[in-house]
């Protein structure tokens, strides 16, 4: 047998592959010794975009940069805009973006939990995972009358406020989502299979998280208690009672296993922010936002997405439009810094589960 | 004359009936799978506005895969290419026509086995025959010209082949306790009763690591999940990547019909075959004295249907193995293979010695 290495592309039609990008790897027999991820399948131009639009047009970009979890991109865009233009908003609306923040995290992650599984061919959670996730997309749709993206955080405030009865409902799903949770556990957590598959596999050495920018998950998983929500809280997230959550493994298993203590902790929050709901206003008055001018400055949001740290860059120079918006998403350091690297050596059957566990989502890799 | 139009009909019979549970093992993993997913499953299909809950989904998903269009992409090496699918469901099918459905009857004054080769040696033709099967998948791979599909022939071969020893070691010991190597005389050796004539004397129960042994070592080399390593969709999708349409359709095909052998094979070496416990050739004894003569028709007739039952109840348990595990990862395949499965069946081959040794 010849011992030359083998060229293979995984992607960008790969049914392992979580969006359209592609890995190139070379393989000596079934080991990776090189990686190199290529993107630009998916470049829509959104930073370009956001120049040549009025600020208010932005909104119903923004929150396609990461399809499934839209409502991180537009609370920071509208938080950053506010930050420039001076504005205070509401403390109802604080805690109801909180809310909606909590809700979509929650979503993502369940829909990740049944992901990983997926990722090893076994298909149950995550037709389940997706399920559930209808549960909180439903109500989303009450809320905001958009199921996957809802244009609902605005600056000033939300786009409406809360109906009626809708704590109630939220709690009444909250229970549902917890009841179903122990089933989930008991195929994954508990699965001989994906036990011996898991633990100890890509393990990150701890000095990368620190030198290539490490965020989220993946960080905490490697014990680096570095949560936004806790190190610099924005909205309501320091009238919250949590911790951050951290392991110590460094590998795919620790990931799962803070990925599956964060739902606990988003269903927690969620009760608690459902208990604190201030009553009051959810809109501040603003001036027309269509000949809205934001006065000359720049600033950097950030906040805690599902895959890491999430940061907008925002420059205006004093006229309607912004003179550029620079996107941080974490699946570029994740997808292409980490994964290059942390591909060397693997095994090929274990690129999708890395990838799964890393929660890579390639729109943000090129925006 | 008479002879030869009577295993015609008998070919065409149990052939038939293959096919035909086949079809139904598809639709089963739809439901199954559907039913554990929270869903409702294929249930559209329907004849003349008839729908039964998808009992005609199975047709249409064979016509289905005869009407798709089937394309050979240009790079092929087209013997190989060709050949795999056919080599893949002809060396799944033969086997199944070793496994007796029904005790043999006698017809035109000599023995009629009721299975499609009654041969004295089957349990050794259905081993070589087995590991026959394993060109379709190196024939596949190969003739793709893919790389992809080479990974996936090459890890389909090596599995199979390294599963094949734990596969023939666990029969040994099921050999041992029933001498013999013609399936219909063990299945006829498991219609013994043991504890005042209560409990039947079958192979799970003679042989229970064995049992486990075979079940595992035989889900690998059907190539299912937890062990579908040559056609994992999420790393390698596998050998078949460049085939489409019936081709396609061919490999499907072939897969299900190893369920079907696999269920039948453990059905006929360890769950008594078409035994039904009491039931002899003139009829049923009871171990509490009474007894039911009944034509030997009719106890073929009961047998087939045992058996059947059988065969579904392990159908179902196969099936429902890969909806709650994930596969593994191929040089944990291996380990599990070399380094648990050969040893224990060793191991067991010894343990019957030595009880044999003891008892006699």
């Amino acid at each position: 047998m010849s011992t030359e290495e083998v060229r293979l592309f995984i992607g960008p039609q790969h049914p392992g592959v979580t969006g359209n990008m592609s890995i190139e790897v070379l393989l000596k027999g079934d080991t990776i010794t090189w990686a190199k991820t290529h993107i630009g399948y998916l470049h829509r131009a959104f930073e370009k975009l956001m120049e040549r639009r009025i600020f208010i047009k932005s909104f119903p970009l923004v929150c396609r940069i990461c399809v499934p979890e839209s409502d991180t991109n537009e609370e920071n865009l509208a938080r950053g805009l506010e930050e420039l233009a001076d504005i205070e908003i509401p403390e109802r609306a604080k805690w109801i973006r909180t809310l909606v923040l909590e809700l979509s995290r929650l979503q993502m992650f369940i829909m990740w939990y049944g992901g990983i599984a997926g990722s090893m061919g076994l298909s149950t959670p995550v037709q389940w995972g997706i399920g559930d996730r209808d549960y909180i997309l439903d109500l989303f749709e009450e809320l905001t009358g958009g199921r996957v993206y809802h244009i609902y955080i605005l600056p000033g405030g939300v786009r409406k406020d809360l109906p009626e009865g809708f704590e109630e409902r939220v709690l009444k799903t909250m229970d549902l989502i917890e009841r179903r949770l122990p089933e989930y556990d008991e195929l994954i957590m508990d699965n001989a299979v994906e036990q011996k598959r898991l633990k100890g596999l890509a393990p990150i050495p701890k000095e990368w998280v620190e030198e290539m920018g490490i965020t989220g998950p993946v960080a905490r998983a490697c014990g680096f208690p570095y949560d936004v929500r806790k190190n610099s809280p924005y909205e309501a997230y320091d009238k919250l009672d949590f911790d951050v959550i951290t392991e110590d493994g460094c590998d795919v298993w620790s990931m799962l296993l803070v990925r599956r203590r964060e739902i606990d902790l988003s269903i927690k929050l969620i009760r608690e922010i459902v208990s604190k709901m201030p009553k009051g206003e959810f809109l501040t008055r603003l001036p027309n936002v269509l000949y809205w001018e934001i006065p000359k400055g720049e600033t950097y949001v950030k906040s805690e997405a599902t895959r890491g740290e999430f940061g907008y860059y925002i420059f205006t120079d004093g006229s309607g439009k912004p003179r550029r918006v620079h996107v941080k998403g974490p699946s570029f350091i994740h997808g292409i810094t980490l994964l290059e690297r942390l591909l060397v050596g693997q095994n090929i059957a274990d690129v999708a589960p890395i990838l799964v566990a890393l929660q890579i989502c390639p729109p943000e890799m090129e925006r | 004359m008479e002879w030869v139009i009577a295993v015609a009909v008998k070919v065409i019979v149990i052939f038939t009936w293959a096919l035909l549970t086949v079809l139904y093992i598809t639709l089963l993993e739809r439901k199954e799978s559907a039913v554990i997913q929270d869903r409702i499953g294929a249930n559209r299909a329907s004849i003349l506005g008839l729908r039964l809950n998808g009992f005609f989904q199975p047709y249409a998903d064979a016509l289905k895969m005869f009407f798709k269009e089937d394309y050979t992409p240009p790079f092929v090496d087209k013997p190989f290419y060709y050949l795999a699918p056919l080599v893949s469901i002809v060396f799944a099918l033969i086997p199944v026509g070793a496994v007796p459905v029904a005790d043999s009857i006698g017809l035109f004054g000599r023995k009629f086995p009721l299975s499609v080769i009654g041969s004295n040696v089957g349990v050794v033709l259905i081993l070589s025959l087995l590991s026959l099967a394993v060109y379709g998948v190196i024939f596949g791979g190969y003739g793709s010209r893919n790389k992809y599909g080479v990974l996936g022939g090459m890890r389909g071969t090596a599995q199979a082949i390294s599963y094949e020893v734990a596969i023939g070691l666990s029969l040994v010991g099921v050999l041992m306790v029933f001498p013999s190597l013609d399936l219909n005389e063990i299945v006829h050796l498991q219609n013994r009763y043991i504890l005042g004539g209560w409990v039947p004397l079958w192979g799970i129960f003679l042989q229970p690591l064995a049992a486990v042994l075979f079940l595992i070592a035989g889900m690998a080399e059907n190539k299912r999940v937890p062990f579908d390593i040559p056609e994992g969709e999420s790393e390698i999708i596998g050998y078949f990547l460049e085939y489409s349409g019936m081709k396609f359709g061919m490999f499907f095909v072939a897969d299900f019909v190893e369920i079907l052998l696999l269920a039948a094979l453990f059905t006929t070496f360890f769950l008594g075959g078409y035994n039904l416990p009491w039931l002899f050739t003139e009829g049923f004894h009871f171990p509490w004295g009474g007894s039911l003569a009944m034509s030997p028709i009719i106890v073929r007739i009961v047998q087939f249907v045992t058996f059947n039952i059988k065969l579904w109840i392990m159908i179902w348990f196969l099936l429902l193995v890969r909806w709650t595990y994930p596969r593994y990862r191929f040089d944990q395949l291996m380990d599990l293979g070399w380094k648990s499965l050969v040893p224990l069946s060793i191991f067991n081959i010894l343990i019957t010695a030595a009880v044999m040794v003891v008892i006699r």
